[in-house]
């Protein structure tokens, strides 16, 4: 069952996020249909902190290299695999930090290096951590769907230090 | 009056996008100097002077908060204004990044006006 105030962080941070960074206006509507792992690219960055967890992203080709067109200043067809892999990366990378700025802005969070995850990788989640949230939009012929999960509970008043 | 800045940031794509970004807000922007993380950002101060510093903080090698440590314990070096960009808008990091002698703070998301500002405002306006 999705957390509220992390489901409404997760879909404002993915909104502004896509607008402000990117440039792009994403549709809030439910995909038709699940993307085909060997079409889609995934990554996942950890958090430490009060919660620690992971976010995940998941991002079919059309829509990465959209996002990444958008986010270099370049056309398409002129896009590396690598450029698209690091701008997805580095997007996954901001909604994850405005979630948690988001959800807890006195605590302290240290972010691991998103990491791109083999396809199937990560889609079955492990039985200590708790979904909080996922938000899927459209953007253009693709689409993108962000989810959290966190280890610990959420305790608003405890501070931890990311040293 | 066109300014000389240093970005610092391990993403080549970022890098790409706060110079577009400085270019399309208007900012005068004279050169722009690269560098992937603190180590390599001293070292292009050790030959350029710069007129700002816009910094990441999550970086493999020199991290934004120990570059920060550098900067302010340089005599010379610590009289250029560091700006921080970060996703982390928590009340805490914010904080002890001014400690360390950050004079601004620009929160991953941003648009190009939220940087002009940020960095007129410490630089001081030269239309103001």
């Amino acid at each position: 069952m999705p957390d509220m105030p992390f489901q409404r962080a997760l879909r404002n941070s993915v909104q502004e996020v896509l607008e402000k960074m990117f440039f792009v206006e994403p549709l809030e509507e439910p995909p038709a249909e699940a993307e085909s792992p060997d079409e889609e690219m995934a990554v996942q960055l950890a958090f430490d902190g009060v919660p620690s967890g992971a976010l995940t992203l998941r991002v079919s080709n059309a829509a990465a290299r959209q996002i990444a067109a958008d986010f270099l200043g370049e056309d398409e067809s002129g896009l590396c695999s690598g450029q698209v892999e690091e701008v997805v990366r580095e997007l996954a990378n901001m909604i994850c930090g405005s979630v948690l700025s988001r959800v807890e802005s006195t605590a302290t969070f240290r972010l691991s290096p998103p990491r791109l995850l083999v396809p199937r990788e990560g889609q079955n989640r492990q039985e200590a951590a708790e979904l909080r949230a996922v938000h899927a939009v459209a953007i253009g012929s693709g689409t993108l769907t962000a989810s959290v999960e966190t280890r610990d509970p959420v305790c608003p008043a405890v501070e931890k230090s990311a040293s | 009056m066109a300014y000389r800045v240093l970005i610092v940031d391990d993403s080549p794509a970022m890098r790409n996008f706060v110079r577009r970004v400085m270019e399309l807000s208007g900012f005068d922007l004279a050169v722009c100097f690269e560098a992937g993380d603190g180590g390599e950002a001293l070292k292009v101060l050790s030959s350029e002077w710069v007129d700002a510093i816009l910094t990441d903080i999550n970086m493999p090698g020199m991290d934004g908060e120990e570059f920060l440590r550098r900067l302010s314990a340089d005599e010379i070096l610590k009289s250029i204004p560091a700006i921080v960009i970060s996703t982390d808008a928590t009340r805490n990091r914010m904080d002890r990044l001014t400690t360390l002698g950050a004079r601004g703070y620009i929160t991953k998301p941003f648009v190009p006006e939220d940087l002009r500002e940020v960095l007129e405002r410490t630089l001081g306006d030269p239309n103001a």
